[in-house]
Order: structure tokens, then C-alpha cells, then sequence
């Protein structure tokens, strides 16, 4: 084999791989691989699998972390016991997530967060992380809510005081029934900067939008709509003072500007809703 | 800060090395939930100022190896070190679109022997130096060498089929 004239030893060949030779001897093993395709080729080969290593598991890094592996979280966690769906729901999302990516996304991966060259940012500030994790989001769990499960008031009242409480202000989920979208679901998601909580409506040919509203931990001027895009899912991002706010659809971008119209002006009560 | 706080930072790593590691999100979860509630159980014994990451994989790695042994004894398993297993079988035609690729990824590390896997992704993936790797599983750094070599070799056969030398298709 020729691997056994080089003077490169096999350790110091996985050493220069993961990048803890010397720059001195990297710069032997350069030379050594120059002289030999074959062990470039592998060396190659092994710098390729560091990569797909990444690309194939780095999105589990931006998985909203379910309530089960939140140490200190009670063991069953609140949401579920006001609101039994959210069980189900849990559910539905470990099950449902391969299948819910597949059919939404119509590729292989989770709107990754990090370095996809799919993605086109608008813009790079601070709250376009908001809008990453609401696109994420919306994919993520919009499967759990195939079942049309109709949120009924004393659910939504439960959760819209659970909400309150977590997120230190009183936060009701607009109502969107006008544009003809109909809330069928929310939950808590844990975020880096604190939790979001997220809406789910349906519209009435099926087609879903989720609202994400988190408090930031740094007050920001209010900012115009700016508008996130990943693969079919668009995004409207805001900030309003405390609040972050995201509305996610996969579905016409100029309905998705007017429901977050609808959201602002609600959320807000600066003005009347629109239309 | 309470290490409690603390553990909740690693989650999301210890929920990517264990995805890749079992390739069931269910299973890889259950085993990062029985690692965090040993951790909790036993934070006395962890000691503030050292690496709680490489203290997290070592329990990981126990409760994991301690499932595999429970598991192999109910079960029969495919010896993935059997030589009859031919590599070809799970070979990547050349032009195969890239979610297949990835999707092979995930079958080729299962075909890893576990302690390879082990120290192909903790290398490879969570990029912990070889002591550190040494440290959590509990053997001497020549043996984490020896896998690592074993491993990558076979995991590179594995994904660029039986063809010698075939070039791996996928970098970014």
C-alpha cells in the first residue's frame, strides 16, 4: 500500500483532519498527500463526512427542545394537563415531523436555520432570528394540527392566562376569522432569548398560518414588516417594543401581508382592523 | 449559575449527537431524557469548574452502553462487524440526488460497530479532542485512535460503495 512509504503516520493523518497538527507538520502531511492521490482521496473523503456530519445534524441544534428534556420543567407540563390536545399534540409532532417536512417543504431537510443557501434573508439583524424560528416553527408543528381541532373557549381562556403568566403580559391570540382563518391551536415554544408563543390558524380551504410572539430581552423601536423567506414559507417579522412578532405561512405573500395587518393592528389596537 | 441552568444549554448538542448516534428521534430523545434526569440525580457528584459537556457524554455514553447491552441480550442483532455483510449492498450510485445521500448517511453510521460510531461523531461532529473523547468513553486515547481510523475507513466504503477509491459526492 502506499500509504505505508509516507512517513505520515495513520494518527497524524485523522489529526490533520480535525485540525489539531502542528502547522509545521500540516504542512509535511500537504506535501505527503501531494505525492499521493490515493491518500488524498481519502483524506478528502474523511473531510467530507465531517461536513456531512454537520450538514445532516445540525438542524437538531434549532429543534425547539420538547418539554420532556427541559430539566426543572415539571414532569408533565402544564399545557398538557390544561389542555389535554397538546398531549396529542406532542405526539403528533415526534411522528409527524419526517412526514410533515416531506409534504411542506418538498425537500429532505428542516428549513435549516444555519448556512442554507436557500434561504434568502431580507435582512441581518437581531429579529430576523425571530423569523428563522417562526419558519422553522411553522413547519415543525404545523402537522401536529392536521386534525382540525378546534380551540374552544375555555381552552383558549386556560391558555391565554398560562400564556400571560409565562410571557409577562396579557397576550390574546387575534382573531383572523374575518380573512377567514380560524385559531386552532397554540403552544409555548422555548426560544435562546425566552418563549415564544405560537398561534395556529387554519384557513377554510385548509391552508395553515402560525403567529409567533416573543418578548425580547432588549427593547427595539418598533420596526416596519420585513418579509423572511425559506422555500415555500413566508414570514412576516415585526418588532413592537417588548414584543417580536411573526406571522408564517405557506401561502400567497400579499394574504399573508394582509393578515399581518390584521395581527398588527389587533395586537396593537392603534387601529381598527383593516378591511 | 445552577447547574441545572447549565444542563439546559446542552440539550440541543446532546439532542444532535444522540439523533445521529440512534437515527430515531424518539429513541435518541428517550436517551438524552434518562441522561439529563442521571445528571440531575448526581450533580454533587459533578465538579463545579470542570467540563460539564464531557461530563453529560459520559453519562450519555453509559446509559447508552448499558441500553446496548440490555437490548443485545433480549434481542438478535445484525453483527455490524460481520464480514459476510457486504459493503456494496449499501453502495451510492453515482448520481443519486442529495437527500438520498444524506439519508444514507444515517443507514451507513448504523452499520458502524457502536464504539466506532461513538467516536467517529464525537470527533467528527461534536469535534471533541481525542483526550476529551478518551475521558468520556473510559478507554486509553490509542484505542480511540484505533476506532476512529476503523471507523471513518468503514463509514467512507459504506457511503462511496464497493468502487476503491470512489470519491464521496456531497461537500456542502
Amino acid at each position: 500500500m502506499s500509504e505505508q512509504i509516507t512517513p505520515v503516520s495513520e494518527e497524524e493523518l485523522h489529526a490533520y483532519v480535525d485540525g489539531t497538527l502542528s502547522e509545521e507538520r500540516r504542512a509535511e502531511v500537504e506535501r505527503a498527500l501531494e505525492q499521493n492521490p490515493d491518500l488524498a482521496t481519502r483524506i478528502s473523503d474523511y473531510f467530507s463526512l465531517n461536513s456531512m456530519f454537520h450538514e445532516r445534524y445540525d438542524r437538531v441544534l434549532n429543534e425547539p427542545v420538547p418539554k420532556r428534556l427541559q430539566p426543572g420543567a415539571p414532569r408533565r407540563s402544564r399545557v398538557a394537563a390544561n389542555w389535554p390536545q397538546f398531549a396529542g399534540m406532542a405526539a403528533a409532532l415526534v411522528m409527524g415531523i419526517g412526514i410533515g417536512v416531506g409534504t411542506h417543504m418538498g425537500r429532505d431537510t428542516l428549513p435549516s436555520v444555519v448556512g442554507s443557501s436557500d434561504t434568502r434573508p431580507v435582512s441581518a439583524d437581531s429579529t430576523e432570528v425571530l423569523a428563522r424560528q417562526a419558519a422553522v416553527a411553522h413547519v415543525v408543528y404545523m402537522p401536529a394540527v392536521d386534525r382540525p381541532t378546534d380551540m374552544n373557549a375555555d381552552h383558549e381562556q386556560d391558555f391565554v392566562k398560562w400564556l400571560a403568566s409565562r410571557l409577562g403580559t396579557n397576550v390574546h391570540p387575534p382573531m383572523l376569522s374575518k380573512a377567514g382563518f380560524a385559531l386552532s391551536g397554540g403552544r409555548l415554544l422555548p426560544g435562546p432569548d425566552g418563549d415564544t408563543a405560537q398561534f395556529m390558524y387554519r384557513g377554510q380551504n385548509g391552508e395553515r398560518v402560525t403567529l409567533c410572539i416573543s418578548r425580547r430581552k432588549v427593547n427595539a423601536n418598533t420596526t416596519a414588516f420585513k418579509l423572511y423567506q425559506d422555500g415555500p414559507v413566508n414570514v412576516f417579522y415585526w418588532v413592537d417594543g417588548d414584543f417580536g412578532y411573526a406571522v408564517s405561512g405557506g401561502i400567497d405573500r400579499k394574504q399573508l401581508l394582509q393578515l399581518s395587518h390584521d395581527v398588527y393592528s389587533q395586537l396593537t389596537a392603534a387601529a381598527p382592523p383593516s378591511s | 449559575m445552577d447547574v441545572r441552568d447549565e444542563l439546559m444549554e446542552h440539550v440541543p448538542r446532546l439532542r444532535r449527537y444522540a439523533r445521529a448516534l440512534i437515527n430515531n428521534r424518539d429513541l435518541a430523545d428517550d436517551l438524552v431524557q434518562d441522561t439529563l434526569e442521571r445528571a440531575l440525580g448526581r450533580t454533587e457528584m459533578f465538579q463545579a469548574g470542570t467540563d460539564l459537556r464531557a461530563w453529560l457524554f459520559t453519562i450519555m455514553h453509559n446509559v447508552f452502553a448499558n441500553q446496548a447491552r440490555k437490548a443485545s441480550s433480549r434481542a438478535v442483532h445484525v453483527a455490524v462487524d460481520d464480514e459476510s455483510v457486504h459493503e456494496s449492498e449499501f453502495a451510492v450510485p453515482a448520481q443519486q440526488s442529495r437527500s438520498l445521500e444524506m439519508r444514507d448517511l444515517d443507514y451507513a453510521l448504523q452499520r458502524l460497530p457502536v464504539e466506532q460510531r461513538e467516536v467517529v461523531l464525537l470527533v467528527g461532529l461534536e469535534e471533541m479532542s481525542y483526550a476529551d473523547v478518551a475521558l468520556a468513553l473510559n478507554v486509553p486515547i490509542g484505542t480511540v485512535m484505533s476506532r476512529l481510523s476503523r471507523g471513518r475507513e468503514r463509514l467512507r466504503a459504506l457511503m462511496a460503495g464497493s468502487q476503491p477509491g470512489a470519491k464521496l459526492q456531497v461537500v456542502r
